[in-house]
């Protein structure tokens, strides 16, 4: 079963993780890079991606020919996603755990940052004839 | 250049929205019509649909590392339906795919005009953070 874990976060807590000291920040993805490799091995890596700062997203919409109208502007308490990692596991419990360990990434002094992952399994695609 | 389409249409406790079988249908085609143009035109990355927000769990780690998971989201929490992620020349282009998806056909065939996420995607951290 395929399933995403979103991690998001504000705009200020993007600003917060910039101030972080270059050891917390080596030693945050250290963890990252540990977890990735060991869901590599075991086989339920299926994608992993970092997103570029909030501040170059844009919102679009088709106007009514089809054509695209952009707006940048978002509410200060919007969340954003920051990154995401795709993970093929045998059960819900087991995208649950590596969400905790994602969850624990040890964040300034070392302390764990305890950030909230939203985990979402993919939907089931219908067979298609083509 | 790549970018992330996202569809953050679904709100807390929603399942399959209550439309005609025709008008779901139609939708469904239109998307897997686009989605084919994309992969012929050599710009699909991948695209998948997310099972609905009532199987969407938080989690975070517990003291002993442990995932503690939670479902209760915020009415107003906004849900990614799905993404696309595709590989463009520009922003401009990658805004013309977040057009075409935004004019997705809802009920009675009239453009959704759903608001569409775009986002880049970074090709690596950043080399300080390594």
């Amino acid at each position: 079963m395929k399933y995403i874990l979103l991690m998001s976060g504000t705009k200020a807590g993007v600003e917060g993780y910039h101030a972080w000291s270059k050891q917390d920040i080596d030693a945050h993805m250290a963890v990252l890079h540990r977890i990735n490799k060991e869901l590599a091995d075991s086989g339920e890596f299926v994608a992993t991606q970092g997103l570029a700062d909030p501040t170059e997203t844009r919102i679009v919409r088709g106007e009514k020919n089809g054509l695209p109208v952009t707006d940048g502007i978002f509410p200060e308490s919007k969340e954003f996603l920051l990154g995401y990692w795709i993970v093929d596991v045998a059960n819900a419990e087991r995208a649950y755990a590596i969400a905790g360990r994602i969850s624990a990434a040890p964040g300034p002094g070392g302390s764990p940052t305890n950030m909230p992952i939203e985990v979402r399994r993919f939907a089931i695609r219908e067979p298609q004839s083509h | 250049m790549k970018y992330i389409l996202m569809m953050n249409t679904m709100k807390a406790g929603q399942g399959v929205p209550a439309w005609a079988k025709k008008d779901l249908q139609a939708h469904i085609a239109f998307m897997l019509g686009l989605n084919k143009e994309l992969h012929e035109q050599g710009e699909l990355v991948s695209a998948e649909g997310l099972s609905f927000p009532d199987q969407a769990k938080l989690v975070r780690a517990g003291k002993d590392g442990l995932p503690t998971t939670d479902g209760v989201f915020p009415e107003s929490k906004e849900f990614l339906a799905g993404f696309w992620i595709i590989d463009v020349e520009s922003p401009g282009r990658a805004y013309e795919i977040a057009a075409k998806v935004s004019g997705a056909p809802g009920p009675g065939g009239a453009p959704l005009n759903m608001p569409i996420e775009v986002r880049p995607i970074m090709s690596g951290p950043p080399a300080e953070m390594l």
